[in-house]
Formats: structure tokens, sequence, C-alpha cells
């Protein structure tokens, strides 16, 4: 957690640090100061955040009303054909699963392998992982016929003296959700609680806010002793939520891995669904902070430095899902398994071939273009590729549900699957509910972790600094974004 | 509580006044740092945290609670599978793990907070909205015979400001 003095580079070093190692710089940042000011300075609203809070809550309220006219017709508005008795709302949990992985992976795994390209993303990744998963917890409840008596699923003395089936899957889905949120809400929370403090004591016009953000930082003073254990319960946190992300999305997998339809009796599945999840959760951080950088004016804290070693990621996460897409159909063939391989085929040449063409072009082909530099420190490129990775993975899950429930073993249940304008809105509405408190979030709370930005941050020295830089700090431009932006 | 604050705006006098306090043993001392930084830390040389003692005590029980609630449900309640173990441990070791990370992340945070003395309903003698923004506080409990000791030893180190607090 904490930090020892660091030099700035001097002007004629090299301007690229190797920030897959801790050796991250942020040059055009002098103080503590500077960090505060411009951090917060990001919590007032503008005409275009209320624009886009509009929009959201819009499409929130589109999905909220289609979601009552299913209720109130039953399931039967949705899509579902049987035997696909599982369609848009599955596929958009595992979508949603999956996009909260990133902000663990980055906000724990990344901090526990001390890697520096994290520190001024992760809040922002790990925010999007709480609201991520409370969009994907709502979708197995707009799945039941009846969403009143969704907490069955919950162990607890009950008059009707019955248990969850502890060895089926879905319940083992409803602890592994449970948990992450739970876990990830924790996690964003204490790592919140210095941040708050900064807010508590620089707020001077509101007493209600300023009131708020005293008791949200339960209190909170910088003291030696508070840091010591925050550290150290930092730590054990991201210790904790580094087998958990492994764990939560193979536990969705074993939603289809256990039974035995074709295309989903898999072993490969955890380790596929987890890179998957993380290469979707990468693909969506890109999709807000490279608009948050822009328009927060925030381009000299999420560097293109930083953009660049995400995108490695990204590139890196992308090869294991290819290499696992080519694994599914080598095992199909290998096993000679005559179902398997007749779904495999039907799968690239069949009724959904189109939606094949989209997963593989998405998520195989495209971000193959990041192993171009120029590409990977080009953040409108990045901003185009995480558009089609987020279009890629959700079809990557359509592909792998729709077309294993309308091919099964008996030809006579072959049959299709289209969804309704209720699947559409409500899938909408997923997306307007997601925004909504992740629009709420940036404006109440601070979207770069100032406390962790402060540790990479030259301290104020008495003495010269041991590498001739002034105690002031010395103030380098920051790269542009794309070649010739500066110009 | 009664003893003397100074403010310090460079990381490197507020380590030396640090260091020469500790050399005169006036009193315990509380530094405040809008940051932590491992240099404070070296200075004031204290011992691990004891907050893995919780963490280590919540994963365990949770693991046990995880595996107890699944098991003991299961015979409370038997679904006979023929030649199937009505608990099986193989499936109930996802509940095993899953609560003990819930229990062991929960039992953590409750450790944090216990030892660092949080949530705290009103600010300590001596703490200044400047410690969250820039600058290094340094508290040294002393009695009012050796405050003036104090003052002058934390001005010759660079201190900015320095004033008696109760």
């Amino acid at each position: 957690m904490a930090t020892l003095t660091k030099p700035v580079p001097a002007k004629d070093e090299p301007r690229r640090p190797n920030i897959a190692t801790g050796d991250v710089q942020l040059p055009a940042v002098r103080d503590y100061e500077q960090v505060d000011r411009e951090i917060i300075g990001t919590l007032h609203p503008t005409v275009a955040w209320f624009i886009g809070l509009g929009v959201a809550v819009f499409f929130l309220i589109v999905g909220a009303s289609a979601w009552m006219y299913q209720i109130y017709n039953g399931l039967g508005v949705a899509g579902y054909n049987p035997p696909v008795m599982w369609g848009v709302y599955i596929i958009t949990f595992v979508f949603w699963v999956g996009i909260g992985h990133a902000g663990t992976l980055i906000s724990a795994i990344l901090y526990l392998f001390r890697a520096g390209f994290r520190t001024t993303i992760y809040r922002c990744a790990e925010a999007m992982t709480v609201f991520a998963v409370m969009t994907a917890g709502l979708f197995p409840i707009l799945h039941l016929g009846r969403p009143w008596k969704f907490f069955w699923l919950i162990p607890y003395p009950n008059w009707r003296y019955i248990w969850p089936q502890f060895k089926s899957p879905l319940v083992w889905d409803v602890f592994a959700i449970l948990t992450y949120l739970t876990v990830s809400a924790t996690f964003l929370y204490i790592g919140l609680i210095p941040d708050i403090a900064v807010l508590r004591d620089r707020e001077k016009i509101s007493p209600i806010r300023k009131r708020i953000f005293a008791q949200l930082s339960l209190g909170w003073r910088n003291t030696d002793r508070e840091w010591r254990h925050f550290a150290r319960a930092y730590l054990f946190l991201a210790a904790f939520s580094t087998p958990l992300v492994l764990s939560v999305h193979s536990v969705v997998s074993f939603d289809f891995a256990m039974a035995l339809t074709p295309g989903w009796h898999t072993t490969i599945f955890p380790p596929y669904f987890v890179a998957g999840a993380i290469f979707s959760g990468i693909g969506m951080v890109f999709t807000i902070i490279i608009p948050l950088r822009k328009f927060f004016g925030l381009k000299h804290y999420v560097t293109i430095n930083h953009l660049d070693a995400a995108a490695k990621l990204a590139l890196f996460t992308s090869l294991v899902v290819g290499c696992a897409y080519m694994n599914e159909w080598f095992v199909a063939w290998f096993s000679g398994n005559e179902f398997e391989k007749a779904f495999f085929a039907n799968r690239i040449w069949g009724q959904w071939w189109w939606a094949s063409a989209i997963l593989y072009t998405c998520n195989m082909v495209l971000p193959l273009s990041l192993f171009v530099q120029k590409l990977r420190r080009n953040a409108a490129w990045l901003f185009i590729i995480s558009f089609t990775i987020n279009i890629g993975m959700w079809f990557e899950r359509f592909v792998i549900v729709v077309p294993s429930l309308s091919h099964e073993f008996e030809p006579w249940q072959w049959t299709s699957y289209r969804p309704t304008w209720v699947d559409y809105a409500i899938l909408c509405g997923s997306f307007g509910w997601f925004s909504m408190w992740f629009l709420l979030f940036i404006k109440q709370l601070p979207v770069i972790a100032i406390t962790e930005v402060k540790e990479i941050v030259p301290p104020k020295l008495r003495l010269a600094h041991p590498h001739g830089i002034s105690p002031s700090g010395e103030h380098f431009d920051f790269e542009a974004d794309t070649p010739g932006e500066h110009d | 509580m009664r003893g003397v604050l100074a403010a310090f705006h460079e990381l490197d006098a507020a380590v030396d006044a640090i260091e020469a306090l500790k050399k005169l043993k006036l009193g315990a001392i509380t530094v405040f740092t809008p940051t932590p930084r491992h240099e404070i830390e070296h200075a004031l040389d204290q011992g691990p945290s004891p907050v893995r003692k919780f963490t280590l005590f919540g994963g365990l029980a949770g693991v046990t609670c995880g595996y107890w609630i699944a098991i003991w449900a299961s015979d409370y309640w038997p679904l006979v599978v023929g030649g199937k173990p009505i608990a099986s441990w193989v499936p109930y070791t996802i509940f095993g793990f899953e609560v003990m990370v819930l229990f062991g992340a929960l039992s953590t945070v409750a450790g944090l907070f216990i030892t660092a003395r949080i949530p705290r309903l009103t600010m300590m003698v001596g703490y200044d909205p400047r410690f969250s923004h820039g600058d290094f506080g340094v508290w040294v409990e002393c009695p009012p015979d050796k405050a003036r000791t104090a003052e002058d030893l934390l001005r010759e180190h660079g201190a900015k400001e320095v004033r008696v607090e109760r």
C-alpha cells in the first residue's frame, strides 16, 4: 500500500516506464494538492451529465415497464420457444457477471502483482463491478415465472420445512453471486474510506454533504495506526477477492457444464468462462474510462501508458478466449461424439452462423489489431475495439445458450428462437440501470483513487531530491492520445 | 490528552522529527499522512498488524459454516437418489469456499475497524483537515513541562506550524 519516494524521470530519460511493475509515474501531476483539486473538481454536475442520467433513467423506465408487463401477462411474452427456455435473460445475466470480473481483477489481482497501471483505473473498474453484478443479479429473478418467490433460493429456517437443493448449480450460483457482490462492494467501500475523508475535509459549501461524508468516512483521520491496519486489511481483501474472481464465473459456467446438452457438457467451460469474463470486463473498462478521462480532463492521470498496458491484457485474454474456441472445435472432432460434431457444424454453418460470425470476428479477429503498438496507444481505436468486444461477448453467450438448446439430441426437438420486444426492452433497461448507478457514482465519489494516486506522486522534500528534481516536482506534458493531437 | 502538534510540508522533515522525538522518549507519537508512506513506517518501526488473525478466524469459521449448512440441510431434508450419498462433499466444497471468502472478508473488515479504532464519532485532538490534503502532521503526547522541549525540537526540524493542544 505504502510507497517510498521515487524520482520523477529526467526530461531526457525514456518516457515510457515499465508500468507492468510498480514503476508507474504521472509526470504531469506535481503535488498532493493538485491531485485533490483536479479529482474533486470532477464531482461538479454538468449539463451533459444530467442529459446522460436522463437517458439512463429513460431506458430503465422502459425496461421496468416491460418487466411489469411480463409479470402481468406471464413469461410467455418473452421469446421462449420450448425447448429454448433460456434466452436473452440468461444471456444477459452471464454477460453482466462477466463485465463484473474486470473490476476485481484490476483492483485485487493486479494489486497483488503490483501492476502499477491499475492505480488510476481500478476505482472505476471496481465501481463498474459492483453495478454490473447488481444488474446481473436481477436477471435470474426476471427469468422466474413467479419472481416474488426468489427468496426460496436462500437457505433459512422456514414454515415450509424445505431447504434448497445444495447439489444444484443454480443454488451454487446464488451463493457465488451474493458472495461476490458482498465482497466487491466491501472492497470498494473500504478503498473509498480515505478518499471520502478527503472529500469531508475539502467540502466547504454544503454542510449536509460534509455531514454525509463525515458519516461515510467513519471518522477516518489518516493516522499511522489507521494506515498500517488499512494496508493489511486491504491486502487480505485482495487476497480473498482473487480466488473469488476465478470461482464466480467458474460457478456460472457450471450452470451449463453440468447439463448433458451438446456444446455445454465440457470441462473447459470454467477457464473459458473466466477468460471471457475478464476479456469482456476490460472491454467495458475501456468503454467507460476513455470518455471519462476525456470529459473529466484526466488524461494526465489515466495516461496512454495505462491504456496501452490494459490493452495488452485485453489482447492476452482475447488470445486465451480464441484458444478456447478452437479447443471446443477440436474436442468436438477428436471426441468422435456425433452429437457434438453435428452441433458444432450447426453452430458455424447452421441457422445461427451469423451470430457465430459476429462472435469470432469481434472476439478473435479484431482484437489482433492490438498487436500493433500504434493502435494500442490510440484511445479512439481502443474505444471502438471495446464496443466490438462488448458486442462480441454478448453474442458469445448467445451462441452458447440458444444454438445448444435449439439443436439438442432429437431432431424433432430442433426449433428456433426469436427474442420479443419485451426481451429487447429489458436488455435496454439493464443498460439504463447500470448506467444510472454509474453516473450517480461518478458525481458523488471520486472516480480515481485520490490517496493511491498520491502514493505515486513524489512528496515534497526539504532537501534536494536525490535525482536532482526540485522539491516542487517537475512538470512534463503528457503524451497525445493520437499522433498529432497536440499539434 | 495533552501534547504538541506540528505540521510539516515536507516528508523528510517529518521523518527527521519523528526519529528525534523517539530518541527523546517524550510520549506516544501519532503521525498524520495524506497517503501511507514507507518512510514513516520505517521511522515509527511498529510491529505487524493483527488484522491477519481476524482474517484467519473468519476464514476458518466460514469454511466450517459453509460445509455445515449444506450437510445439515441435506440430512434434515434428504433427497434420496439410489447409490448416491445424501451429503456429498464434492459439490459442498463450493459452499465451503464461498462462505469462507464471505466470512473471511467480513471479519477482515471487522478486524480493521477494531484495530484502527473506527468508526469514530469525533475527531481526535490535534486532527487538522490539512493532513488529508498535502501536509504531514506529527502529534506527540507529553506533560506540560516537556511541551516546550517538544515544540523547539519540532521547529528545529522544519515544522511550519507548532501548537500545544489538549
